[in-house]
């Protein structure tokens, strides 16, 4: 036994780019992957872990002297570095238990559907990613690894009835039958929803808008070079650097946010054959039942309304990350928040005014609970050594999938240390939630009742 | 090689999952050519030389190439039709 955990620990001193690529390989050869291919996924993740980590290193050396500079010059202190969702899915990924989410996350789907639970067959693999960060910060707090796997189950259990519950506003939404989003960004409508039940009562909001006609003329802002070279400068004018260093740091920048994507793409080429099996064998299992599939939110991305309330939310965030007291992130990498953009399309089933004030009132959300997890998740990146961090640089995210539940759900337990405040917090978030869920139910039974009675 | 084009949201999860599964099953096939996942911000810049377009949104706008439903890759609902049509796709391309 002792032998085994001595391998155990060598091997997880060796670092995430080493062991997780391990793990996939025998992950792999269990799924009955061809041993030349499961190495290949193999060593493809630790490409992808290694890139990440050169990229993350690359882009806080670029932008924190900025953030330094910047508090001399303007006063305003953002030393958190933000680096979106894709480094959070890489420190997630280099959790030791990460992998059995897998497992956890499809035995849990089959009880609910056998139980007729849930109606919807999770079949994005790819964000288990979600639950296992939900399940770090619940180690970070507690220290119990079966306890993190009991809140992670809660969190799929309300993907799923979540999920449930939106089908019918996303088949009417998207024009496509039969699928639904299990991705937990949809929780913070339970927040964003009491705001637009008042905002619903001014009926200026209720004009239609050429979304696409706009989208055209500012779209060139969403894409990753162009934004990242305007945040760059806009970084360096702030730091009243002169006009070669502001002009250096626009390209490093655009660099920086051009290249992730391009390197998480390696993390999801490693894992898909994992997770095709998983769906293979789910879709066999449950055919001729109808079943909803759950999937990630990009089969929404159609919509001109959620790109147009993204491009908005950018200057928000930026603007508000200056003047919002107790914010330390200097919104980056994170800053394309689609998590903010996609509940807040489906609580007001895409009225784009109503979209744009949602999103203002949202963006503090997203800025504290990133600026209040960002201690654990540096530590979390030197620990695993996931991320190569300079010594006393921050790192969070500044756009946290479902922050309130995220934050709610796994900090509750802190409450033994004598903190409330997310005690409190989860019970808004609930108290919202149950609302936007009857709403949601009622309208889908509606709609049912009409159909039937057309048929009649 | 002929280039098929893909695009989500980020360019990362969803395009690449199809992406990765449509690959394999052209490979299966034999049929000469490649996916490659975009980010669905700049996708019109990545269509020029491609033969078909995997599409996961509902698109109203004109393509001069055929557009495929890329749903059908994720839910395997006529996984197979959609298929034999990017097939024909590649073969007319």
């Amino acid at each position: 036994m002792d032998i085994l955990q001595n391998v155990v620990n060598w091997l997880l001193s060796l670092g995430a780019a080493v062991f997780v690529p391990i793990i996939i390989i025998f992950a792999g050869l269990l799924v009955r992957m061809k041993v030349k291919d499961a190495i290949s996924a193999g060593i493809t993740l630790g490409v992808a872990f290694t890139g990440m980590s050169m990229l993350i290193s690359f882009m806080t050396g670029a932008i924190s002297p900025a953030a330094e500079a910047m508090l001399e010059s303007t006063g305003i202190s953002l030393p958190i570095v933000d680096g979106g969702w894709t480094t959070l899915s890489t420190i997630s990924w280099s959790w030791p238990y990460a992998f059995l989410m897998f497992p956890l996350l499809i035995v849990v789907n089959i009880i609910m559907i056998v139980l007729k639970k849930t109606e919807t067959f999770n079949a994005d693999l790819w964000n288990v990613w979600g639950k296992i960060f939900t399940a770090v910060c619940v180690v970070a707090i507690t220290d119990s690894v079966p306890l993190a796997f009991v809140v992670a189950t809660i969190q799929i259990i309300f993907e799923l009835k979540t999920a449930d519950v939106h089908s019918h506003r996303i088949e009417e939404l998207s024009g496509i039958p039969g699928v639904t989003c299990t991705h937990k960004m949809v929780f913070f409508g339970a927040i964003l929803y009491p705001f637009d039940l008042l905002l619903r009562k001014i009926p200026a909001f209720n004009k239609d808008f050429d979304a696409e006609a706009l989208k055209e003329k500012v779209g060139i802002f969403a894409e990753n070079h162009v934004l990242g070279f305007i945040l760059g400068c806009v970084f360096g004018i702030m730091a009243k650097w002169s006009p070669a260093e502001i002009l250096t740091l626009g390209v490093q920048a655009a660099t920086a946010l051009t290249l992730f994507p391009v390197i998480s793409k390696y993390f999801m080429q490693a894992l898909s054959p994992i997770s095709e099996a998983v769906s293979d064998f789910m879709n066999k299992r449950f055919e001729g039942r109808s079943l909803i599939v759950g999937l990630d939110w990009p089969f929404l991305g159609g919509s001109n309304e959620i790109w147009l309330a993204v491009i908005w939310s950018v200057p928000v965030t930026l603007l508000m990350s200056m003047i919002l007291p107790g914010n330390e992130i200097l919104p980056f990498a994170g800053i394309i928040n689609i998590a903010l953009a996609v509940p807040a399309y489906l609580v007001t089933k895409g009225n784009l005014p109503r979209m744009l004030i949602l999103c203002t009132i949202g963006v503090p959300c997203f800025l504290w609970i990133g600026t209040a997890f960002a201690p654990f998740i540096t530590d979390l990146a030197n620990a695993t050594g996931a991320v190569d961090l300079a010594a006393g640089q921050m790192i969070s995210n500044s756009s946290i999938d479902g922050p309130v539940f995220t934050y709610g759900i796994s900090q509750v337990f802190d409450v033994v240390n004598g903190n409330f405040i997310p005690v409190v917090v989860l019970v808004a978030w609930l108290a919202g939630y149950t609302m936007y869920y009857r709403e949601l139910r009622r309208e889908a039974k509606n709609a049912k009742e009409v159909a039937a009675a057309e048929r009649a | 090689m002929k280039k098929i084009i893909v695009a989500c949201g980020s360019g990362v999860a969803t395009s690449q999952t199809v992406a990765s599964k449509v690959n394999r099953l052209l490979k299966e096939n034999k049929v000469d050519a490649k996916v490659e996942a975009v980010d669905l911000k700049s996708v019109d810049r990545h269509l020029t030389d491609a033969v078909a377009y995997i599409a996961i949104t509902k698109t109203n706008k004109e393509y001069p190439i055929p557009v495929i439903n890329g749903i059908a890759f994720l839910t395997g609902m006529k996984q197979k039709e959609e298929l034999q049509r990017l097939i024909d796709a590649v073969n007319n391309g």
